[in-house]
């Protein structure tokens, strides 16, 4: 296993995902001088950018040593669907409008991986709609992952405060349960 | 040799302290058994957690100040610059945003050092021979801003997934993860400015985090280590870039798997030699351990003791490979 040039096919669809959740052109502007590659994994494939200057070491025969990650880590391809990865998160907050602002406590219990009810809803744009990816953020705008809104976002204020708003996807706080 | 005398009196400290005879007679025989008896002393009491602050992520003085109005006391490292002693209180350093967002490193003080010792400059080629958890691989990140490449070794899987995640949380954009056996670094085909080789060793500067330490290893489990040691530093100085440095470091005091390891590779490789290390900590290694006259340059080399600086037992030594080799 070796990192490879990404493949057109798969790429287009990475790059069609990230654009239709975050915004048109924000796959771009997360590339900027960097290359993306690929590294294939028993389910699906990672994908990694790299500055251009790293593709005569990439290009080498790594024998008996397993690549395992390069550079940052964009996210995965696993059966069609792609998924944005941690790291990756910052930088595309960066360029999208998908925010979902939430108060000390929901924050806390976010980073613990639960999701994110109508109490603890701070701010939100209105036009968001049902299924589409959030960052949730917390009141100083740090991102602590993203979630998948369960209910449009007009229609959040006539929930009770105990109702779901957004599913967890990913959160900080998996850096330390892995661990765990 | 020991007579019967000195080897029942250290029969009779180990019963006192819950350590295997054979470690006291090698403490006795290398410092005295005045010296041995602080040692051990110092071996009981806590050591104090430290954290060094994470520049990729946020500058020193935010960091700082979020930390301080939770509550957390920090207290500079003199010759570190994003090293502190750190009293969390009540609080777990772990659990805080802080901590997931990669502000801070929970890592010890000596290790800190290691990295610190080495220095990489940015956009230089680094090899991390055994990287896992990442500590070192993190910090010299930060001190490469990013730049060049790391490339970070690790041959246990499980471990390889704690280096990964440190690296993620860290912010870290210049590493390359491998999995695989550091001895075979040869075929990577690399010429890297700086190699850190914090080798894998037998732990015994780490009594004070791990008491079963006292009892879980035996005279073979050094000399075992102490073999591997010989081999991580022979791939090592092959693959090494004519006139680049490597940092040699393990968390235990044994001579055998320290200054006697060096001593060999000095007189294997005579294109290496020991150099100072530009930063003031710990004290000189040992010249002439347990009577036995070493290479004069191993004073170059540093070790941190529990009993004189309250940290982890550590040993360092940075090595130049001849420019002209």
């Amino acid at each position: 296993m070796k990192p490879e040039y990404v493949d057109s096919v798969q790429w287009d669809i990475v790059r069609n995902q990230i654009d239709s959740d975050y915004g048109a052109g924000v796959t771009k502007r997360i590339l900027g001088a960097l290359t993306p590659v690929s590294l294939p994994r028993a389910k699906g494939i990672s994908f990694y950018l790299v500055p251009t200057g790293w593709l005569k070491i990439l290009d080498r025969d790594f024998k008996q040593f397993t690549p395992l990650s390069l550079g940052m880590w964009l996210g995965d391809l696993v059966e069609g669907l792609f998924r944005l990865s941690l790291p990756a998160l910052e930088r595309v907050q960066e360029h999208t409008s998908n925010l979902l602002i939430v108060s000390r406590r929901g924050a806390e219990s976010f980073t613990y991986g639960r999701s994110i009810l109508k109490e603890s809803v701070v701010k939100i744009a209105p036009s968001l709609l049902r299924g589409q990816r959030v960052f949730i953020l917390n009141e100083t705008n740090e991102c602590l992952g993203l979630a998948a809104l369960s209910v449009d976002a007009y229609k959040i204020g006539r929930l009770a405060k105990d109702r779901l708003v957004a599913k967890n996807l990913v959160d900080i706080g998996w850096y330390i349960r892995r661990l765990s | 040799m020991i007579g019967k005398e000195q080897r029942n009196r250290a029969k009779e400290i180990a019963k006192k302290y819950g350590y295997l005879p054979y470690m006291i007679e090698r403490y006795v025989a290398l410092w005295g058994e005045q010296e041995a008896i602080q040692f051990l002393e110092a071996c009981e009491q806590p050591i104090k957690r430290a954290i060094r602050l994470n520049t990729l992520r946020a500058p020193v003085e935010e960091t700082l100040s979020r930390l301080t109005a939770k509550g957390v006391r920090l207290e500079k490292v003199p010759w570190l610059d994003t090293g502190y002693i750190a009293d969390f209180t009540r609080i777990s350093p772990g659990s805080l945003l802080e901590h997931m967002r990669g502000f801070y490193y929970v890592q010890g003080v000596p290790s800190m050092t290691v990295a610190e010792a080495l220095r990489p400059q940015p956009d230089s080629l680094v090899v991390d021979m055994a990287a896992a958890p990442g500590g070192k691989t993190t910090h010299m990140a930060q001190m490469m801003n990013n730049s060049g490449v790391i490339v970070s070794i690790e041959q246990d899987r499980l471990r390889t997934a704690s280096l990964e995640s440190n690296i993620h949380r860290c912010g870290v954009t210049n590493s390359i993860v491998l999995r695989g056996d550091s001895r075979k670094l040869d075929q990577l085909g690399l010429a890297p400015d700086y190699i850190l080789l914090d080798a894998p060793c037998s732990g015994e500067g780490l009594i004070a985090l791990d008491p079963s330490r006292k009892r879980s290893k035996s005279m073979a489990d050094i000399r075992f280590c102490a073999t591997k040691q010989d081999a991580l530093l022979d791939a090592a100085i092959t693959a090494l870039a004519p006139g680049g440095t490597l940092v040699y470091s393990t968390c235990s005091i044994a001579p055998e798997e320290n200054e006697f390891v060096i001593d060999d590779l000095l007189k294997r490789r005579p294109e290496t030699k020991v150099v100072p290390i530009n930063i003031e900590f710990g004290v000189p290694a040992y010249p002439a351990p347990y009577g036995v006259e070493l290479h004069e340059s191993l004073t170059l080399a540093r070790r941190f003791l529990p009993h004189k600086h309250n940290v982890e037992g550590f040993f360092i030594c940075r090595i130049e490979k001849e420019e002209s080799s």
